[in-house]
């Protein structure tokens, strides 16, 4: 069976002229449907730039990207869009909801965009999604009404709501305080689990990388180590 | 709802105060638009009426001399062409007016025509002399040409009718001569002939040029003061449809060789000035809706700069540049088209309120209120332009929005 996300020697310059910087150094990295990957190293070695390359965010110089087995390097902007919509979602460590709309509408804004739903379905789906992540009742709540953990929790149901294969989260609960964080990495691991999807996270929490499937262990654009975290 | 302009909805909605100022702006210009072209045109219509019910479509007038090239062949294979080079040149008046007629009558536009015998006459009365131009008309034929029965304010045309030696005078003119109607006058012709007349209507056209110098007599009396029994000065014509005159005119000039003037050429200068008028209203009013552009321009340009992590992260949702674009460009449209919606609705309550302002205007052509011509070419036009300012003005930072790099944006916020 195909990995739900794979690269084999991706390669990313960032940078013009004597500033340009070779970030990534021919990464290859599989994650496997249900598993939780997790990218560990200092700032500055290539975690974020390796998630957005993967996410279809960023396009990488050289290197092969597929999802689902499918290759998806070298497609045109929209085409990436479009990929991005279907199957991938997005964890930041900011969780950037639109204010102006409710938590509900938040969630529904991905899905609105990929317009398989109906409005009456896509309501249904982005309350069940909200419920999921213990904001069942908070659906009307405007976004920045809610709390920085409300809101985050908020963003991963965004991240869900096209029922993505991937989910790629950059220091997820970096922002978040330790109760917090605890109870959102717990949540995401617990839909990877639940749904089969693959989670790919980068993180300098140390206790969130210990509870994750694998541990690639990143410096200065490749890894330097790739196993499942010591017992 | 396509997902931009929704979020498009809710992002104007969140900025409310904001843009009902810039909308306010749109509003006011294309309703300012709206009302000024309504009266500017307005009273441009009305003197295109003035000169039609005076002067008709068409004034078929002198003859042209005719012009002969003569052919000398001076062997079988040589042909000499020997022309006149002078400028061509007319004789005044039309010898055969009833031919003329009947030629200009076969003409579909044509609705009717009248002739007009006209020199400068001295009337006579009891409180002094006057020089004025008195014109020979076909009562009937003069009433389908022309709008003579409209301008009449006093006496009865009836009456003038009845009498041969009957006289109307324009309502100036009687004014200075302190003539009244059932008066008797005296007129003497450019040859000396003198002969008594009864006024028996005041004519009121408007244009003081015509009212003050101008009055009928019947063309069999004006034949006989004029000491022209069989010729007229000019035939009047007017037209189904005067926008034609022109090609017309040329054509019976041809065809008739005789001079015929259209409205348009007659008028030029006139119609030169009240167009000049339209346009520098149009632009005058257009700046309001440029600086309401303006406005957009720079709420939206602002918008952009706060929402660069919004953009980044509907980026990473998977909307395209162009579902960016259409967010800004859709915020565009709707201020556009609420502003020229409810511009129409208060361009038009102006316009009607402008035309019950009252106002008294003699000289050009005679009216009591504020004449508007209703177009739906003035709203078309002010819908056109609000619609491509504000596009310009949302154009730009759309663009702007749409090229954003959302990497860039997510590290940066990172950091």
């Amino acid at each position: 069976m195909s990995a739900a996300l794979s690269c084999q020697g991706v390669e990313r310059y960032l940078g013009e002229f004597e500033s340009r910087v070779h970030v990534l150094r021919g990464v290859s990295l599989e994650v496997q449907a249900g598993s939780v990957h997790a990218i560990v190293g200092p700032s500055g070695c290539g975690k974020s730039t390796l998630l957005y390359v993967l996410g279809l965010l960023d396009v990488c110089d050289a290197g092969r990207l597929a999802i689902g087995g499918e290759p998806v390097s070298g497609l045109a902007d929209d085409a990436l869009s479009r990929k991005r919509n279907e199957l991938i979602g997005f964890v930041f460590q900011f969780h950037f909801l639109l204010h102006e709309f409710t938590a509900q509408e938040n969630v529904m804004i991905p899905m609105r965009r990929l317009g398989r739903l109906d409005p009456r379905a896509m309501r249904d789906r982005a309350a069940a999604l909200l419920d999921a992540v213990g904001l069942g009742d908070k659906l009307q709540r405007p976004a920045h009404h809610l709390s920085g953990g409300e809101q985050q929790r908020v963003a991963i149901a965004r991240a869900l709501a096209n029922d993505p294969r991937v989910l790629l989260a950059d220091e997820p609960t970096g922002n978040l305080d330790t109760e917090n964080s605890a109870r959102v990495f717990d949540l995401l691991t617990g839909l990877v689990k639940r749904e089969g999807k693959a989670l790919l996270l980068a993180t300098h929490n140390p206790q969130i990388a210990r509870a994750s499937d694998f541990i690639h262990e990143m410096k200065d654009g490749l890894f330097v180590r790739s196993a499942p975290p010591a017992a | 709802m396509p997902s931009p302009l929704y979020i498009a909805l809710r992002f104007i909605n969140h900025r409310k105060k904001a843009i009902l100022l810039s909308l306010a702006g749109v509003i006011l210009g294309v309703a300012f638009f709206i009302c000024t072209q309504a009266q500017t045109q307005g009273f441009e219509r009305f003197y295109i009426r003035t000169v039609l019910g005076t002067t008709g479509a068409i004034v078929v007038q002198d003859r042209f001399q005719p012009q002969f090239t003569g052919v000398l062949q001076t062997n079988e294979t040589t042909v000499v062409s020997v022309s006149n080079p002078r400028r061509r040149k007319y004789q005044d008046g039309i010898t055969n007016p009833e031919e003329v007629m009947r030629v200009i009558r076969e003409f579909s536009n044509v609705a009717a025509c009248a002739p007009v015998l006209e020199a400068n006459t001295t009337i006579e009365t009891d409180f002094r002399n006057a020089v004025f131009v008195l014109q020979g008309i076909d009562l009937d034929a003069e009433l389908a040409a022309t709008d003579l029965r409209g301008y009449m304010v006093g006496g009865d045309l009836g009456d003038f009718r009845q009498k041969a030696s009957g006289l109307l005078l324009g309502a100036i003119l009687a004014g200075d001569l302190h003539a009244q109607v059932g008066d008797k006058v005296t007129l003497t012709g450019p040859a000396g002939e003198r002969r008594d007349f009864e006024v028996c209507g005041i004519f009121r056209t408007g244009d003081n040029l015509i009212d003050e110098k101008r009055g009928y007599i019947h063309l069999r009396a004006a034949q006989g003061l004029f000491d022209k029994p069989s010729e007229v000065s000019f035939i009047v014509v007017r037209l189904r449809n005067p926008d034609r005159a022109p090609a017309l005119a040329a054509h019976l000039e041809r065809l008739l060789q005789h001079r015929a003037r259209s409205w348009q050429e007659r008028e030029k200068g006139n119609l030169q000035i009240f167009r000049a008028i339209r346009l520098s209203a149009a632009i005058t009013v257009s700046t309001i809706i440029v600086l309401a552009g303006f406005g957009i321009f720079n709420i939206l340009t602002l918008m952009v700069l706060e929402k660069v992590r919004e953009i980044a992260i509907l980026r990473s949702m998977g909307f395209r540049r162009a579902d960016i674009s259409a967010i800004f460009l859709w915020q565009g449209l709707l201020i556009a088209g609420i502003g020229s919606a409810a511009g129409c609705g208060l361009g038009a309550l102006l316009t009607w309120g402008v035309s019950r302002i009252p106002i008294r205007m003699r000289g050009f052509f005679a009216t009591d209120h504020f004449i508007v011509y209703w177009s739906w070419h003035h709203y078309l036009a002010a819908i056109a332009i609000a619609f491509t300012g504000i596009f310009l003005a949302s154009w730009f930072p759309a663009r702007r929005a749409a090229r954003l790099a959302p990497v860039a944006i997510l590290r940066g916020s990172g950091q």
